[in-house]
């Protein structure tokens, strides 16, 4: 993940519950209220490059309270229990999209931030399975013409993938995205190729 | 209610469909502006809420203040990378561009030819541009980054230059006739070949060897027929 990175940067700017542990005189403005201290116990959902720091650094408090941070946070909605169930039960039924547009991006950082062993588990076989089948439509709508004969109805890049297929594809997070592009370019220079050989 | 860092991030979003066009859509002045302006107000903010302190702020003794400023210095530093992310997105396709033969002329979107188009000299138009960029015309660019593709063409010129036998933009598709057909889409003036002067005025037609004309093909200037 580079700095520049613009993906990166994006998925910074994903939400996430957050909960104050302090009073803020200044801070107001972050609820909407910006006459009004913000009160210990504050709920407000913020953006991953402010949350994170806030929930790492320690307010320096005496030794009493020594791991006090100034937030406590929560799992976002996208990486709720709910969500997770439904992958558990088909990763293919769940439009990751709809939950987050950076949905392995926000949950990779939600797992630096906390020890959640069991959605990892959940999150790399959903991406497995997910692969396979973007893999799929990848080749489905990049090798449409010529040599299939049954798969040349329809016109346009999502050559013969279908409408169940079309569904899938617009529920892919970013990365998903990029995966599919790269598999749809990758297929469909081969077949190029193959007939540049072939020409010669 | 926006919140710091809402305007950094529009423009990152720019930068993202930046990523995605061929051409380099237009620079976002006011953007850039209102997002530095924020960085320059946190900053009085924090300068002014250490000042009573004179040098010996103390952050367990006050946590409120502490946090408002982890607060302050957390925007300024994502305003940073949205601003740097920003230009580096957009530098990165002016620097591609550059090697795909546009000159400032092109790119700027005023691109009529008038004369320096002769031969495929490297870099000529680049420098040639530099005349008629400021009229100001509405450019895509903005004044720095006119600057900054001028000197990176010099740059890349200056490299090419030092191989004369090899044209290091030219393309790498290797040619399957050495003389093609092409026919002219614009005017683009006379230009010197092997085998004499070529004219090339708009709707003609002519047979010319293909490194003679590949970077004109390049800009639009002819099409290549069959």
């Amino acid at each position: 993940m580079s700095y520049y990175d613009i993906d990166a940067i994006l998925t910074d700017a994903e939400k996430i519950p957050c909960t104050f542990q302090l009073d803020v005189p200044d801070l107001g403005y972050l609820d909407n209220n910006p006459t009004h201290a913000l009160k210990t116990g504050t709920k407000i959902a913020l953006p991953l490059w402010l949350a994170e720091m806030l929930a790492i650094a320690n307010t320096g408090g005496g030794d009493e309270d020594g791991g006090k941070s100034f937030i406590n946070f929560d799992l976002p909605a996208a990486l709720s229990n709910d969500v997770v169930q439904a992958l558990k039960a088909d990763p293919r039924a769940v439009p990751l999209r709809d939950q987050s547009a950076h949905f392995y991006g926000l949950a990779t950082r939600m797992m630096d931030l906390s020890d959640e062993r069991e959605l990892g588990d959940v999150l790399r076989k959903s991406f497995v399975t997910r692969a396979s089948e973007i893999a799929l439509h990848a080749r489905k709508g990049a090798g449409g013409s010529g040599h299939h004969k049954g798969d040349d109805k329809g016109a346009g890049s999502n050559l013969g993938v279908g409408a169940s297929g079309e569904e899938f594809l617009r529920g892919l997070d970013e990365w998903e995205r990029r995966l599919f592009r790269k598999a749809h370019d990758g297929t469909k220079a081969g077949k190029e190729w193959m007939e540049g050989v072939k020409r010669h | 209610m926006p919140m710091y860092g809402d305007l950094g991030n529009k423009l990152v979003q720019h930068a993202k469909r930046t990523q995605n066009l061929s051409a380099l859509p237009a620079y976002q002045t006011e953007l850039v502006r209102s997002v530095t302006r924020e960085v320059r107000d946190l900053d009085r903010d924090v300068a002014s809420m250490l000042e009573p302190f004179q040098g010996s702020f103390d952050p367990s003794e006050n946590q409120a203040t502490a946090c408002t400023l982890l607060v302050n210095h957390l925007s300024m530093r994502r305003n940073k990378r949205c601003l740097l992310a920003y230009h580096r997105t957009r530098t990165d396709k002016l620097e591609e561009l550059v090697w795909k033969g546009a000159d400032l002329i092109d790119l700027s979107g005023q691109g009529m030819a008038d004369g320096g188009m002769n031969g495929n000299g490297n870099g000529e138009g680049v420098s040639s541009g530099g005349g008629g960029s400021g009229g100001g015309v509405m450019s895509n660019l903005s004044p720095q980054e006119e600057d900054y593709v001028r000197q990176y063409g010099d740059l890349l010129a200056a490299y090419k230059g030092q191989w004369t036998d090899i044209d290091l933009t030219g393309s790498l598709e290797p040619p399957r006739d050495l003389f093609i057909d092409v026919r002219v889409l614009k005017d683009a003036g006379e230009i010197q070949t092997e085998y004499g002067a070529i004219n090339l005025t708009k709707n003609s037609q002519f047979y010319v060897r293909q490194g003679d004309v590949e970077r004109l093909i390049a800009q639009g200037y002819l099409q290549k027929l069959g």
